[in-house]
């Protein structure tokens, strides 16, 4: 595309900082050609389009549950993608590329070495400070190699551009490198927002990266047995700041999510609990740290990892990659030692030079290090939470005093790095297009002889001008980096299908089974839904009785008022006798409502929900997230309408969380496939609808009242389980409790009935693949079915009887009372028989030195 | 001389553990001085997996889980090991020849390419349960004057330490800190060699954590009593040029044909008899230790356990 540097305008004029080096500008005056077609295409789209994209953009990645937890807040936040891609064209990348291939290369030889023979010690190729000073170095991984040439599956690094433009590697990441999933995400989302930039732009596809890894893994499993390979996704918890990318990749690999608590080992073995049984584990693909992998032989505090695990890699019956202790390589002290190291292993230089770097605990580099530190960037020889590189330039001379003690007092665990000023890229910000600061991360992968690195990666700019640290714990935005092709490809996708089929022919995955947490936190969640609704729809119904202009009697009214307390047990709340609270109850209902800590509560149920959905994200579709997203929104809305008290006609705050937990329960039924996943969740949804109709019943109608009472009250029970039309219009007479009850008992055409739910219970219990085994018939199913009779066998008249005793109907009362523990009863067998209870463990000798260094 | 060592460990559950997974370091390892003529390892319940291992520093180690419930766990490791007579010369006449001065050593620390130099290097660095400190650099530093010749120097610390501090079970516990133990100058035999250790490397020196059993002998005309004997900790240092060293300073002496080394670490941490974790169980268990250390006499000896002197010479 030839042609004159683009004439440009207002927002799109783009400025250029003399001096420094700009991925749009190079050093140059003019725009590189291939940016050139972009920043036509944006301007093309105008401040308005590009906003408009952005926002489509967010949204997209709202919907997808994209996020990442900074640690700051309870809840993480949405991922932040800049509209303005990063673009490199292919040649300049080659070289990029094929520097990244060689340091995974030699990172590979290196952790080979490090935990075998130690060659580079022994010949004085790197201090053995370097490596036994370090506390990523696990002396229990010695020996533990992965079958095949490479033991570094996976491997990232942060690349800055300097001044002049070369590429330098600023650090690395050996363990469980994070962030190919999000440039996964960001491209998927790219190229929705921007479809015909994306399509022009012959952008290279990063697909084929993934099926390589999704390959090696496979493969690597298959070196281990001969049926079909089981690969698990190992993460250490919803809590993780990169959670949603392990569902996301687990979801796009096809493996199962698992936490530590859903594995175990057992006879030599690692296996996941699935439902009822265990199934084998040939692979670990971990997100977690190498520490936390064991409590048996690393840190004995982990309860992340599983016990036992280290033992079973050393019998080789399982693979974890990246392996176990990889975590050493992460020292940026390595960076010093590279060009050596290059030269033993290849005996050649290195095609990507890493940062200048120096570490404290040669002497010389400590001397200079020491007097130089307003020009450096510190850091430690590991990870630890909390510590962030440190710019020397920033700090004043007492900071300078202080960091210079720490230095000389543990010199080996401190790294120093030349300041680069990294090279800026357009990022969209408040309408214009601004130079911001970009640091890369690229990946590669193992393949069969050697690395795959993904065409872009993941990049991170300032989220303003002046940021010097990139990392999202700052609050750095990300961005996709599309490396450009001279010519279109050529059909990618029918050449990797090849490579891909040719490559590893027989082998197949096993059937995708999921850990039973899962399970029972879709149970779970079913249960939390119903409970939210139950009280959303008993709430609303006594806000629109108690809003009415009618006077009602205290008596009626105290009723009402215990009967929310019975249906959301947010006890003791109005089973009490506080005349106050009767007389102004808005307090306590709004604390029913709003009162997270409250159990019971509207909120407490929801949050608990959102809690069960993140544990099982990477098994609901994208509709389901959407609607997720909306509970946690109306939740938040609910809370800001109510701010002021009641009065403003509560009842309608209270509709649109009641629309969106139907919509939520619709879905279960109409997209869920009707596996073991939506069978559980459906049996926590009916075992919560008959509890709560019980709860109502038992709570309103077992007191008897007067007669015009009695009906508002009566009205008010059919109202909240969504009869009274068809009460009217079935039944002519408006007070009949027998009729109603039987229509709210044991009516089989009235989907919200008690028996409607037993018995679809029974038949999913009758469906379960345990059932089959053994004779005779389960606890859990001698409940459902004495239930299920008993309610058949009633005799309705004779349950609204009034005792002349207690004035209370009490054969109803009796009847609902068996019900309500029978139906526990059933909830109880069916969670001991199906799920498993996370135990933690208990250490043998208990430790508490310190085991980090 | 030929030892016969039973190790007996009782634990006892307050509730039912349904799975256990731990790591032991109770098998006698080979040494320069001393070969592990057998052992057998008898874990009752019966475990559902054990596995013998060399480990990073050549100890062996045994895996073991359970997976059904119990209440009790015992584990009875008996070996009979064979301690070799040059130990005895080299405890006799303290090293003579090698007078490497405490400066010399460190010199040689840094500039020697020798492969057991490099290697040692591991061992002045600060592990998990010991740390470099001043305070220890400053207790230990009037012993080691430059010229003076190391192992004469380690010797006179292993001395103040037997001196200065009072041997009290009651005073420290696994995880004590050395700047307490120093504080108090108290302790049992594991936190001397730790404290010594701390001393060594806070001065530069590589020195090693070295566990094992001590034989005891009964005072004059009584009759040994039963599962008397103990575990024991010592330690040892580097000299270049000259290997390891071990000390004792819980009994003053240079451990000789009375002690039976199971295994050897960085410290405490690498190589504790057992480790690991569990499941359920209650709230408190009792443990029980005992140990036996018997000495056979050599011309006699047939071993009762069926082993041969077959079984490896090889030193660690």
């Amino acid at each position: 595309m030839d042609g004159p540097a683009l004439t440009i305008a207002d927002e799109f004029d783009y400025p250029r900082i003399e001096g420094s080096y700009d991925e749009v500008y190079g050093r140059e005056p003019q725009m590189r050609e291939h940016w050139q077609h972009l920043l036509k295409g944006f301007k093309g789209l105008g401040a308005k389009g590009i906003m408009e994209r952005h926002l489509k953009a967010e949204r997209i990645l709202r919907d997808d549950g994209a996020t990442y937890n900074d640690g700051s807040s309870r809840h993480a936040t949405t991922w932040q993608l800049d509209p303005v891609p990063v673009l490199l064209e292919s040649e300049e990348w080659g070289g990029i590329e094929s520097g990244l291939l060689e340091r995974s290369e030699l990172f590979n030889l290196v952790l080979k070495d490090l935990y075998g023979e130690r060659e580079l010690i022994r010949y004085g190729v790197i201090p053995p400070e370097l490596v036994f000073g370090h506390v990523g170095f696990l002396r229990s991984c010695q020996g533990l190699f992965l079958p095949g040439e490479h033991q570094l599956i996976l491997h990232a690094c942060d690349m800055v551009r300097d001044e002049k433009g070369s590429m330098h590697v600023i650090s690395d990441r050996t363990q469980a490198p994070s962030g190919a999933g999000y440039a996964l995400e960001n491209r998927t989302v790219m190229a929705r927002v921007l479809p015909s930039l994306f399509r022009d732009s012959h952008v290279h596809r990063l697909s084929l990266f993934f099926q390589t890894l999704r390959l090696k893994l496979n493969h690597l499993a298959s070196q281990i047995t001969s049926e079909l390979p089981r690969v698990v996704i190992l993460t250490p918890g919803t809590l993780n700041e990169t959670y949603f990318e392990h569902a996301y990749l687990a979801n796009y690999l096809g493996y199962p999510l698992v936490q530590g608590s859903d594995l175990q080992v057992s006879n030599g073995y690692l296996w996941m609990k699935s439902l009822g049984e265990l199934s084998r584990v040939d692979v670990v693909f971990r997100r977690i740290d190498d520490i936390f992998a064991d409590p048996v032989e690393l840190k004995s505090d982990s309860s992340l990892g599983v016990p036992g695990l280290l033992e079973v890699v050393r019998s080789g019956k399982v693979i974890v990659a990246n392996p176990l202790g990889s975590g050493l390589m992460e020292n940026p002290a390595f960076s010093r030692y590279m060009p050596e190291i290059s030269n033993h292993f290849l005996g050649r230089a290195l095609r990507l030079d890493s940062v200048k770097t120096y570490w404290c605990g040669d002497d010389s580099d400590l001397k200079y290090v020491l007097n130089n530190l307003e020009s450096l960037v510190i850091k430690l020889n590991f990870n630890k939470p909390g510590f962030n590189s440190v710019f020397g330039s920033q700090l004043d001379s007492k900071q300078i005093d202080a960091l210079k003690q720490s230095i000389k007092k543990s010199p080996m665990h401190f790294v120093a790095q030349e300041y680069i000023r990294p090279s800026t890229t357009p990022a969209w910000d408040n309408g214009r297009l601004m130079p911001r600061a970009t640091v890369l991360r690229g990946f590669s992968v193992a393949a069969e002889s050697s690395y795959r690195v993904m065409p872009g990666g993941l990049t991170r700019t300032g989220n303003e001008q002046r940021s010097l640290n990139l990392s999202n714990q700052q609050g750095a935005v990300s961005k996709d980096t599309w490396i450009i092709a001279s010519e279109p490809e050529k059909q990618t996708s029918l050449r990797e299908r090849k490579i891909l089929s040719s490559s590893m022919p027989r082998i197949k995955q096993a059937g995708v089974a999921f850990p039973c947490r899962v399970v029972e936190n879709l149970y779970w969640m079913g249960r939390y839904a119903e409970r939210a609704e139950a009280a959303l729809r008993v709430l609303r119904t006594v806000f629109v009785q108690f809003n009415s202009t009618y006077q009602m009697p205290d008596e009626t009214r105290r009723l009402l008022l215990r009967t929310v307390t019975d249906v959301t047990t947010t006890y003791p709340g109005f089973t009490g006798d506080d005349p106050v609270m009767f007389a102004q109850p808005e307090t306590e209902l709004l604390a029913v409502i709003l009162d997270e800590t409250r159990y019971g509560s509207v909120s407490n149920n929801l949050n608990a929900l959102l809690n069960c959905a993140d544990q099982v994200r990477e098994l609901l579709s994208a509709d389901t997230l959407r609607v997720i997203n909306d509970l946690q929104d109306e939740l938040n809305a609910l809370a800001n309408a109510l701010q002021s008290g009641l009065s403003a006609a509560p009842e309608e705050a209270l509709d649109p969380l009641v629309t969106t937990l139907l919509a939520l329960s619709g879905l279960g039924q109409e997209s869920m496939i009707r596996g073991l996943g939506w069978r559980f969740l459906d049996m926590g949804r009916r075992v919560e609808k008959a509890f709560q109709a019980v709860n109502l019943l038992r709570s309103s109608l077992v007191p008897v009242l007067p007669e015009s009472e009695q009906l508002r009250v009566f009205e008010m029970v059919l109202l909240s389980s969504e009869r009274l039309i068809t009460f009217r219009r079935r039944y002519h007479s408006e007070n009949d409790v027998a009729r109603g009850l039987e229509l709210l008992l044991s009516d089989s055409s009235n989907p919200r009935s008690v028996f409607y739910q037993v018995e679809l219970l029974r038949q999913h219990l009758a469906e379960l693949p345990s059932a089959s085994q053994g004779s005779g018939i389960t606890e859990e199913d001698r409940h459902l079915l004495e239930a299920s009779s008993t309610i058949q066998l009633c005799i309705f008249d004779d349950l609204v009887a009034e005792n002349e005793h207690t004035g209370t109907r009490m054969v109803l009362d009796q009847l609902l009372g068996r019900l309500q523990f029978l139906l526990q009863e059933s909830s109880s067998r069916i969670s001991s028989k199906y799920f498993d209870h996370v135990k933690v463990h208990q250490q043998l000798v208990r430790t508490n030195w310190d085991e980090e260094l | 001389m030929i030892y016969r060592v039973r190790h007996l460990t009782h634990y006892i559950y307050e509730k039912p553990v349904t799975l256990c997974y731990n790591k032991a370091y109770l098998l006698l390892r080979n040494t320069a001085y001393q070969t592990c003529l057998g052992s057998t390892i008898d874990i009752s319940p019966l475990e559902s997996n054990g596995q013998r291992r060399s480990d990073y520093f050549g100890n062996q180690s045994y895996y073991f889980s359970l997976e059904e419930p119990h209440t009790e766990l015992i584990v009875d490791v008996r070996s009979e090991v064979q301690v070799h007579e040059s130990k005895y010369s080299a405890a006799l006449d303290l090293f003579p020849d090698l007078d490497v001065s405490c400066n010399q050593a460190l010199q040689l620390l840094k500039q020697s390419n020798d492969l057991s130099v490099i290697n040692a290097r591991e061992f002045v660095l600060d592990s998990p349960m010991i740390r470099a400190s001043d305070s220890l650099r400053e207790y230990a530093g009037s012993s080691f004057t430059c010229d003076r010749p190391l192992l004469t120097a380690v010797r006179e610390l292993t001395h103040r330490i037997y001196d200065e501090f009072t041997y009290d079970p009651t005073s420290t516990s696994i995880s004590t800190p050395l700047n307490e133990v120093l504080q108090k100058k108290r302790g049992v035999c594991q936190d001397f060699a730790h404290f010594a250790i701390g001393c060594l490397r806070s001065l530069g020196f590589p020195a090693r954590y070295v566990s094992g059993y001590l034989e005891t002998l009964p005072p004059p005309g009584q009759k040994k009593l039963e599962g008397s004997d103990a575990s024991h900790a010592w330690f040892a240092v580097f000299v270049p040029g000259g290997g390891w060293f071990e000390f004792d300073p819980t009994n003053n002496s240079v451990p000789a044909e009375h002690h039976l080394t199971t295994a050897w670490g960085r410290d405490y941490g690498d190589v504790s008899p057992i480790k690991g974790v569990f499941f359920d169980g209650g709230d408190n268990q009792k443990l029980n230790v005992s140990v036996d250390v018997v000495r056979l006499e050599a011309s006699s000896y047939q071993s009762s356990m069926g082993f041969t002197q077959r079984q490896s010479l090889s030193s660690g």
